[in-house]
């Protein structure tokens, strides 16, 4: 298909100015394919008018995916991570619920791993000229494992039930001063309106896959979530055994394509190295996560495939601001150029990362400022920030952190960074429940620690990363770092519904953040799945999702 | 005058030996005599050069190594074993080697004194449950007994889960549980001694309860107490090393070996077997050296 300049002037007329401004961008070349994607499928650009633009009927490449080879109607094995405690769509915190999620359960939209929003439960979404209030439409005669067909008050319910404090909401870290109870409202039958609390230019992707809590139920559901996995995708319950595993069937009634595996079953471990050897031993097909660390086995075996996800997955290293030895920012930027970050990600990532510059900017993110300058390993710069600071002779400090995957190993190689600039770090290495505690101040490692190593997954967009850990009243706030500064740029850069002036913004926050350096971000890594060699057509993301309804079994 | 000093008045014969010597059995061997034959014994000798080897590379290990062991070099991680590193590097480039030499001091601090302290408590609650007896020695029987119906690997995990890992909770953890198992062994010997002529004198003396128990009785349950020290000293370094793999023993970067086979394990399936091969075999060859020598005191002083 050709781009037809008579047809696109056609649907220019019919589309608002935010999409024309996308559309301006790339016919200006300021936007390639890939970010006029990105940009339309953030603004719910016309599927036709993409099409046209980019001279293709399948914008999305929805059709491709299904062109897989292999055997249909397969079962499925995926070996996964235990859930913590109760599976639960509004409070489930861990990968191991979150991917069983959305097995069954549906999102308004998808965000695919390279960012690009598809639409699922919503068909189209627009947002008036200030970015305050997105309108929704839905898909119409899709229907849950129950019969019921979903509406509008299912969505109603569903996005109040999340952004509820009182119901312990895990979604509350994506919408807490994004969307508040009675902010979303029932249009009609097939459309809903959400009503922001500030103005929001990602507001997209707080609603999507990437918000893994906010899948779609049912207006009456009532808890028990376990008992029937309800929501509409394309596989429903089998059964289920708590702390064992999960089987699902594929669901006759789903709206869309029907799925390729007539069944898949999950399989619950505590731990990588039975994963790795179930998948070896041909026991399972899938390991849904694995690490660089504990998977060498695997990254070298001819008969495994590797599925890698470029992703936003860090670790934060947080520098308590508000204790005297590091309330100078000099001391606080010497730890973080005593950092060899390039060496940092060919040691403990060979090389399935990226380097980080202290601030939750991946370069993955397309409203990444990469004209701000790398910061660099500099050991004597380091020393005279430290000398300058009245440090020169050093300090004593203890570095928390949890049992997870490469942390103790990044640990260890801090304290030896530190020592290069006479700080003596000693090391407290501990689960990560001890580490987390509560999760609030006084009862938290990881929230009181005067230094930290913390896990953070993939977000498709950096605003939580942005507001939970960094702003003033943020709840993750480990580095009890107050800037209004940064608070006012960050509202700025939230508010901001054009990419241009989004990365002028977070140019601006990239800048504040290496100067004040309350967090070492370091490197961003590789989200990895481990598959048989002959499975194919699993689209994974970087938040531990992995979708089977396309997969197949050679 | 002590039983000890009896004994030396009595031609070298212990009040208690004396009292049951057969005529026909050997006589109980003298100080000079059981280590002649000590340094006679193949396993002892054996052991005894093993532990040594380790005991010398804790004590000197940091001054003889060819890199230093906790010094990283990550464009030169997971090397195999090479002239320039001899027992390769592991997941951060560390000399493999070097850490191997090193690790031998984290685990011989810990284990010798974790069994120190359970050796001297359990010790303490041998002789007086066996002396004292009575309902002191019945309470404390059921106590021990209650914490020997207990896996001691899971109470060493919840206890140090309650107050977080460190070297010195180690240490007071395994010699917590490694005592009633050494109470019950001294209580043992304890019972058949109290009833012996020389605690009889002792109490016909008048000496006080304690003076019988640690002056009297003690020299001559210190054979069972060697033998079950040098053994609880062998199951001390299992255990110090099965808590480090677990993740709830001795702490990053120590050189450590079950923290190194904690580390690593998961590189044995990638191929690389070295990051974990030889921390293993120093712990075995630490364990069988301790165990060879516990197996030669036992023969000499049992």
């Amino acid at each position: 298909m050709r781009r037809s300049p008579k047809l696109l002037d056609r649907l220019r007329l019919e589309a608002s100015d935010l999409e024309n401004h996308v559309v301006d961008e790339y016919l200006a070349g300021r936007l390639d394919r890939r970010g006029l994607l990105r940009e339309g499928s953030r603004f719910g650009l016309a599927l036709p008018l993409l099409g046209g633009l980019l001279g293709t009927a399948d914008p999305f490449g929805a059709s491709r995916a299904l062109a897989q080879t292999g055997s249909r109607d397969a079962t499925i094995r995926v070996a996964s991570p235990t859930p913590a405690g109760v599976v639960e769509p509004v409070s489930t915190a861990t990968s191991g619920g979150l991917i069983l999620l959305m097995q069954t359960g549906e999102f308004l939209i998808f965000d695919q791993p390279d960012l690009v929003l598809r639409p699922m439960l919503a068909l189209s979404w627009k947002p008036n000229e200030d970015g305050t209030v997105w309108t929704f439409n839905l898909r119409p005669n899709v229907k849950f494992h129950n019969g019921h067909v979903l509406n509008a008050e299912d969505v109603v319910a569903t996005m109040d039930r999340l952004a509820n404090p009182k119901n312990g909401s895990n979604a509350l870290s994506a919408l807490r001063g994004v969307l508040s109870v009675g902010g979303t409202r029932k249009v009609d039958d097939l459309t809903v309106e959400f009503h922001l609390d500030a103005p929001n230019g990602n507001f997209p992707y707080i609603v999507s896959s990437d918000n893994y809590n906010a899948i779609i139920l049912p207006a009456d559901y009532a808890g028990d979530w376990e008992k029937t996995f309800i929501g509409t995708g394309p596989f429903k319950l089998d059964k289920y055994t708590p702390k064992v595993g999960v089987s699902f069937v594929r669901n006759p009634d789903y709206w869309g394509t029907k799925a390729l595996p007539a069944r898949t079953e999950f399989t619950f471990f505590a731990d990588q190295q039975p994963q790795i050897l179930a998948l070896q031993g041909g026991q399972v097909d899938v390991v849904s996560q694995i690490s660089v660390q504990g998977a060498q086995g695997l990254l070298n075996d001819p008969d495994v495939k590797i599925v890698k996800v470029r992703a936003a997955t860090h670790r934060q290293l947080h520098i308590r601001n508000d204790v005297p030895k590091f309330a100078d920012k000099r001391v606080r930027q010497a730890i973080a150029m005593s950092l060899d970050r390039p060496a940092l990600v060919a040691g403990l990532f060979r090389g399935r990362a990226e380097p980080g510059n202290d601030s939750p900017f991946a370069p993955v993110y397309p409203s990444t400022d990469k004209t701000v300058p790398q910061r660099k390993k500099d050991i004597p710069a380091a020393r005279a920030l430290m000398a300058a600071a009245g440090a020169a002779n050093g300090f004593e400090a203890t570095l928390t952190t949890m049992r997870l995957q490469e942390i103790p190993d990044y640990a260890v190689l801090v304290q030896n960074a530190c020592r290069e600039i006479g700080i003596k770090l000693n090391l407290k290495i501990e689960t990560d429940a001890a580490y987390y505690g509560k999760a609030q101040p006084g009862q938290s490692d990881w929230l009181d620690s005067e230094m930290g190593i913390t896990d953070y997954g993939h977000r498709g967009v950096p605003n939580v990363l942005l507001g939970a850990p960094l702003l003033s009243g943020g709840a993750w706030n480990a580095a009890h770092f107050k800037n209004p500064a940064y608070d006012a740029l960050v509202a700025q850069y939230i508010a901001t519904t054009d990419l241009g002036k989004q990365r002028e913004a977070a140019g601006k926050i990239q800048t504040l953040l290496l100067d004040e350096t309350p967090v070492i971000f370091a490197y961003f890594y590789d989200y990895l799945t481990a598959t048989a060699a002959g499975v194919g057509g699993l689209t994974v993301t970087g938040i531990s999702q992995v979708f089977l309804a396309n997969a197949t079994v050679a | 005058m002590t039983a000890t000093s009896l004994a030396a008045a009595d031609g070298g014969l212990p009040p208690a030996a004396a009292a049951h010597a057969d005529p026909a059995a050997e006589p109980f061997a003298t100080a000079p005599s059981r280590a002649a034959r000590l340094l006679r014994s193949p396993s002892f000798m054996v052991g005894a050069v093993i532990v040594l080897f380790w005991v010398f590379c804790a004590v000197f290990g940091p001054l003889v190594v060819p890199h230093d062991p906790y010094g990283d070099d990550l464009l030169n991680t997971l090397a195999p074993p090479s002239a320039a590193h001899w027992f390769g590097t592991d997941q951060i480039g560390r000399d493999i080697f070097s850490r191997v030499i090193v690790g031998a001091r984290p685990i011989l601090s810990v284990a010798p004194l974790a069994t120190l302290v359970a050796t001297v408590a359990g010790t303490t609650l041998g002789l007086l449950t066996g002396y004292v007896g009575g309902w002191l020695d019945s309470l404390i029987g059921r106590l021990i007994e209650v914490l020997l119906a207990l896996p001691l690997i899971v109470v060493a995990l919840l206890v140090l889960v309650a107050l977080g890992p460190s070297s010195s909770t180690v240490i007071g953890v395994i010699g917590i549980i490694f005592t009633p198992l050494i109470a019950r062994t001294v209580r043992s010997a304890v019972l058949s001694e109290r009833s012996l002529d020389y605690v009889s004198a002792a109490e016909l003396r008048g000496e006080g309860a304690l003076h019988i128990m640690f002056v009297e009785i003690l020299p001559n349950v210190l054979p069972p107490i060697l033998v079950e020290t040098t053994v609880r000293l062998g199951y001390a370094i299992f255990t110090v090393a099965s808590l480090s793999f677990l993740g709830f023993g001795i702490q990053p970067p120590s050189a450590d070996w079950g923290l190194a086979i904690s580390e690593n394990y998961g590189m044995m399936t990638g191929g690389y077997w070295w990051t974990v091969s030889f921390a293993a075999a120093a712990t075995a060859s630490l364990v069988v050296g301790v165990n060879l020598v516990a197996d030669g005191v036992q023969a000499v002083f049992e």
